[in-house]
């Protein structure tokens, strides 16, 4: 069965860009667009692997992980937070906020992709 | 503002990578080509729109440094390692010299490292053949980063004016060489909200040295913060 990714991310490009770029490599993406819906598609689904955009509008990224991590049935599942250009302490806060990893915005659609096989590889 | 500017580029760029990487199916090699220059020119411009946003931020007040303790050493390893490739293509020798047992200096690592970045990149970009060599030295109170190369050198008349923006010797070389013209505008402005300075030695024909000091962590200096 194919690995099942949850994108928590508000724009329609980085979306549609996630999108195009996991379902070729033959991921099945589950799609979120606010932190609140992010929370609940987690629980619901639970996905192998959850990539979080940081700024969100409602529950910002940090928040949500936060929670994520604070479940004892989701808490196993990687996190890797998607945040704008290198603000500096974003890394420190996303590790903090019980992240696994982390990349800046703009991504490189093949860097993300290594990132992501690091942890489902 | 960054974030208005920066995700139509982002979304740009993301499409132009996944047609590159056949992600949508076979290029041919015509418009294979096309996205290529698309894309060097979108990462062009995110580095213009980097650059523009850092300088603003100087200019209103608003760049906050993050001051921590940091190794020097650490922070040109971490620039060379970044820039070996680029040296490596062009057949350049790059050679570091850190002197032994430099005192740990306080400050925001990243920015020193965007700065050294900057000056090891023009280096590399504007020598043909030849050296570069990376030097941190103390002096006094000061900490002492060079970057010298056997580059085409730079006429005295200009070495003031390099450090404004948008200011390159030669002009058709920004479009040749790629760069925003405002790397060192920033780079000298990052220097001296450190409390130190940024100046050059150079001739025509006889390459350049960029240097740049920042004051070393003192206990008086401890004491005032």
């Amino acid at each position: 069965m194919s690995k099942r990714i949850l994108a928590i991310e508000d724009q329609e490009d980085n979306r549609r860009i996630l999108r195009d770029l996991l379902t070729a490599r033959g991921y099945t993406l589950i799609e979120a667009t606010t932190g609140e819906e992010g929370l609940a598609a987690a629980e619901r689904e639970r996905p192998d692997l959850i990539l979080m955009d940081i700024q969100l509008p409602g529950l910002d990224g940090y928040e949500v992980t936060r929670r994520i991590k604070g479940n004892p049935e989701l808490r196993h599942i990687p996190i890797i937070a998607v945040t704008s250009y290198a603000l500096s302490g974003d890394e420190q806060k996303a590790a903090a906020a019980g992240c696994d990893g982390y990349v800046t915005k703009p991504f490189s659609p093949r860097q993300l992709l290594a990132k992501i096989e690091e942890y489902l590889g | 503002m960054s974030h208005e500017l920066r995700t139509p580029l982002n979304a740009i760029l993301g499409y132009t990578e996944l047609i590159a990487d056949r992600i949508y199916g076979e290029v041919n090699e015509k418009v294979g080509e096309v996205v290529d220059r698309v894309q060097k020119s979108g990462r062009h411009l995110l580095g213009l729109i980097n650059d523009v946003l850092d300088l603003s931020k100087i200019e209103a007040g608003q760049l906050e440094l993050g001051i921590n303790d940091y190794s020097v050493q650490d922070v040109v390893h971490s620039v060379i390692s970044a820039v070996e490739p680029l040296a490596a293509g062009k057949g350049l020798r790059l050679t570091v010299d850190v002197a032994p047992g430099l005192p740990v200096v306080r400050g925001d690592e990243r920015r020193i490292a965007q700065v050294l970045l900057n000056l090891v990149g023009n280096a590399i970009k504007f020598t043909e053949k030849g050296d570069i060599v990376v030097r941190a030295t103390n002096s006094d109170s000061m900490l002492v980063i060079s970057v010298a190369d056997t580059g085409a050198g730079i006429p005295q008349a200009d070495h003031q004016k390099i450090f404004e923006e948008f200011q390159q010797v030669d002009s058709s070389s920004t479009r040749a060489k790629g760069g925003t013209g405002l790397g060192l505008a920033i780079a000298k402005r990052i220097v001296e909200m450190h409390g130190g300075r940024i100046w050059l030695e150079s001739e025509p024909g006889k390459g350049s040295t960029f240097f740049f000091s920042i004051p070393v962590r003192t206990e008086r200096q401890e004491s005032v913060s």
